[in-house]
């Protein structure tokens, strides 16, 4: 009885480091992109559809001299790693992996923050990627409650 | 207490996993991967940046010969544009620099005073064109701005109310009606502003901005600004002074 709930139990982390790694990567493709529209200077330049980045123009998009959004991919890289080595059963990967994206989670409500109240603007792609933390935060959450 | 993946696999195997054979493998297998998705996604950027940055030549470059609209127009079948087309230097300059701008597009609000600058740097040897190309509905007030610059331009004094819109763009961007702003201007440069308020709205001026996007679109322009250089469109990272100094210096010097 104890074997099957321990053998569902394990199923479920399983499948919640899946998750994250998965979205992980769908952060990382979103940060990669952010990051070169920043780099090549697309991003600064007004387009038919989009019109002016005025998000991605800003001060804020840079951080010591990088780009935001590079900081962002290797944060995203980060808990990819993390969670495949924890689905591999490294355990300090899966402790590690809980601060990482509470702190991403903190960063993507201050740039939520920034774009509504100081700057009057959105970024799709920013909102995209705030959103793919928001999920990830849920799945530590959840991968917490099950210790 | 729930389990890893690994755990699972204890308990599945009958041997302890130390004494599996394929022990090893399970252990450096994350490694594999995490270091498989960082080799994709460098190789991803890698290709984005490239493909961003790639030069698209719409035309010949002319290598230092004096260039005209002409050649780009038949070698590739992009329209001509409004004409007379406004520029700056002379015909038969050894450079040609063709700018696609939108007078609400803050870009090309910063790409203004490096124009300036190289108009007065390279004198007769750098054509400049500019083309209208206002991004609706993007910028609410861009077909009203390219208009008035179109008016002035009726009247002889195009580059004074070019000038004009991009140094006090920040001011009539956010206005709510940009009319009385316009008309100031106008009476700023001295022109006749009745004349000016019924050309803004007549057809020569639509033509015009009509033909200026329409060769813009088929020159595959996307966005603003865009700058095309001897027929060679210029990567917008290219475009602070510095870089296009460069650029001009290299046309000059045959291409080389």
């Amino acid at each position: 009885m104890n074997s099957e709930a321990s053998t569902a139990a394990s199923k479920h982390v399983t499948l919640v480091y899946l998750l994250i790694a998965i979205l992980s990567l769908c952060g990382l493709a979103d940060a990669i992109y952010l990051t070169i529209e920043h780099i090549t200077g697309q991003s600064v330049r007004c387009t038919i559809i989009a019109g002016c980045s005025e998000v991605l123009s800003s001060s804020y998009a840079v951080v010591a001299g990088y780009p935001l959004a590079s900081i962002g991919a290797l944060a995203y890289f980060g808990v990819f790693s993390l969670a495949i080595l924890a689905l591999f059963g490294y355990r300090i990967a899966g402790a590690l992996l809980t601060p990482l994206v509470l702190g991403m989670c903190l960063v993507s409500l201050w740039l939520i923050y920034l774009q509504a109240f100081v700057i009057h603007a959105f970024c799709q792609f920013c909102l995209i990627s705030a959103a793919v933390t928001f999920a990830l935060t849920g799945l530590v959450l959840v991968r917490w409650r099950m210790k | 207490m729930a389990v890893t993946y690994s755990d699972h696999l204890r308990q599945r195997s009958p041997r302890r996993l130390s004494d599996n054979p394929s022990d090893y493998m399970k252990r450096i297998l994350p490694f594999i991967i995490i270091l498989l998705v960082l080799g994709v996604a460098v190789g991803s950027a890698y290709y984005l940046k490239r493909s961003a940055t790639e030069v698209h030549p719409v035309g010949p470059s002319t290598n230092g010969v004096a260039p005209t609209t002409a050649p780009i127009t038949a070698s590739t079948g992009a329209v001509p544009g409004a004409e007379p087309a406004h520029t700056l230097g002379p015909i038969g300059a050894p450079v040609h620099l063709e700018e696609f701008g939108d007078f609400e597009c803050p870009p090309c609000g910063l790409l203004h005073p490096i124009l300036v600058e190289m108009h007065r740097e390279f004198g007769d040897r750098l054509q400049i064109t500019f083309r209208e190309f206002p991004l609706v509905p993007a910028h609410q007030h861009a077909m009203a701005a390219a208009s008035a610059a179109e008016a002035a331009g009726l009247q002889g004094k195009f580059w004074e109310m070019h000038d004009l819109l991009y140094e006090n763009q920040k001011a009539w961007h956010e206005a709510f009606d940009v009319r009385p702003i316009f008309e100031g201007y106008a009476k700023q440069i001295g022109l006749d502003v009745g004349q000016f308020t019924r050309d803004i709205n007549s057809e020569a001026v639509a033509q015009r901005i009509f033909l200026d996007g329409k060769r813009g679109h088929s020159l595959n322009v996307k966005g603003t600004p865009t700058v095309f250089l001897n027929g060679r469109e210029v990567p917008f990272e290219s475009l602070p002074a510095e870089k296009l100094r460069v650029l001009i210096n290299t046309e000059l010097s045959g291409g080389r």
